[in-house]
């Protein structure tokens, strides 16, 4: 502790006389290093602040350009959403215009071959009596014949059994009779 | 007789006979065959047979005729069978009967009754179908049945039918059409 005191007693006397000339530098070095900074000062002026400048300004000019093409892409990009969207709802139109469209036409159908099954069965209907009709009549007109056919051969047998010697020999008179008019 | 064939056979058969001096015989016994295949549905489907072996059909030609006709009519009647034309015999021996016939300046009367018929029918027949036709005819007598009662006469293409069978004909034919 008394160390530090005797420490900062001893600084105290040595700072009391030139406190000024331990901040500011003499004045030929402050001439000097004024025209030094100069110098300096005028090359970075006069080459390397272009030289930045343009850099920054490209760089810039770089980026307003990206952001102008991505806000374009993001326009794009939207209007081709809108397009989709618009799309998409078309083919739903489309699509439930078809499907109602091939309802209808299988409704048609639908009808169109009933009314046809219902006109053929109509027409099977119809050839099946005109059979019936005709079978029937055919029939009839068969049996017709067979008992013509039937009951002439039973006479004919009955004729030729009742015919005698008697009768026999009067048919063939007759018929020599028959032929000498002739 | 417009089957050519029949005729050539009918016209053969009457030329041997006539040069064998037995053509009376032979004309009246061919006729007699034929009225009996005419008759007989069995002997006629057995004789047209062409399954049947002709050794068959002989014997039942030798078994019809063999013995009791003259040897021309059963040479004739074996050589029509075995041409196969057994069916044709009926119209071949009337064809010899008309070749013969015309050979006298006669026609044939084919006369078919349901029964015999005596001379004195015939003589009448012969005169009145003689005048009818303007032709001298020789009346061929053939029973058959079929004709049921009185008779059907055939002179070339003329026919006079006064028979039973055909009146039956003529009632099938208003019954059928009524």
């Amino acid at each position: 502790m008394q160390f530090l005191t005797a420490m900062t007693v001893l600084a105290a006397e040595s700072e009391g006389g030139s406190n000024t000339s331990l901040v500011l530098p003499e004045t030929s070095e402050l001439i000097a290093g004024i025209i030094a900074f100069a110098i300096v000062f005028f090359f970075v002026w006069r080459w390397a602040m272009p030289t930045i400048t343009a850099t920054l300004e490209k760089r810039r000019q770089a980026i307003t350009g990206q952001m102008e093409e991505a806000e374009k892409a993001k326009r794009e990009a939207e209007s081709l959403l809108s397009d989709y969207r618009a799309q998409l709802a078309e083919a739903k139109t489309e699509g439930s215009r078809l499907i109602e469209e091939a309802r209808q036409s299988a409704d048609q159908m639908k009808a169109d071959i009933v009314a046809k099954a219902e006109q053929d069965a109509e027409g099977i209907r119809a050839k099946a009596r005109e059979e019936a009709s005709g079978e029937m009549s055919r029939a009839l007109a068969d049996a017709k014949s067979q008992v013509g056919d039937i009951s002439v051969e039973l006479a004919g047998k009955i004729v030729g059994e009742s015919l005698d010697a008697k009768a026999h020999k009067a048919l063939i008179d007759r018929y020599l009779a028959d032929l000498e008019k002739i | 007789m417009a089957d050519q064939r029949i005729q050539g056979y009918a016209r053969g058969i009457f030329e041997m006979a006539k040069g064998e001096g037995s053509l009376d015989r032979v004309e009246s016994e061919l006729l007699a065959v034929a009225h009996a295949i005419e008759s007989s549905g069995d002997l006629r489907s057995s004789l047209t047979d062409p399954q049947l072996p002709l050794d068959k059909k002989q014997a039942i030609l030798d078994e019809l005729i063999g013995g009791r006709a003259s040897s021309m009519t059963v040479a004739a009647v074996q050589m029509i069978v075995t041409q196969g034309r057994a069916a044709d015999l009926p119209e071949i021996a009337m064809g010899v009967a008309e070749v013969a016939a015309e050979s006298r300046d006669k026609a044939v009367a084919e006369v078919r009754s349901a029964v015999p018929l005596d001379s004195e029918t015939v003589a009448r027949l012969t005169t009145s179908l003689s005048r009818a036709t303007g032709k001298q005819v020789e009346v061929k007598v053939v029973v058959d049945p079929s004709v049921i009662g009185g008779i059907v006469s055939r002179v070339g293409d003329t026919v006079i039918d006064g028979s039973i069978a055909r009146r039956i004909d003529q009632v099938k034919h208003v019954v059928k059409t009524r």
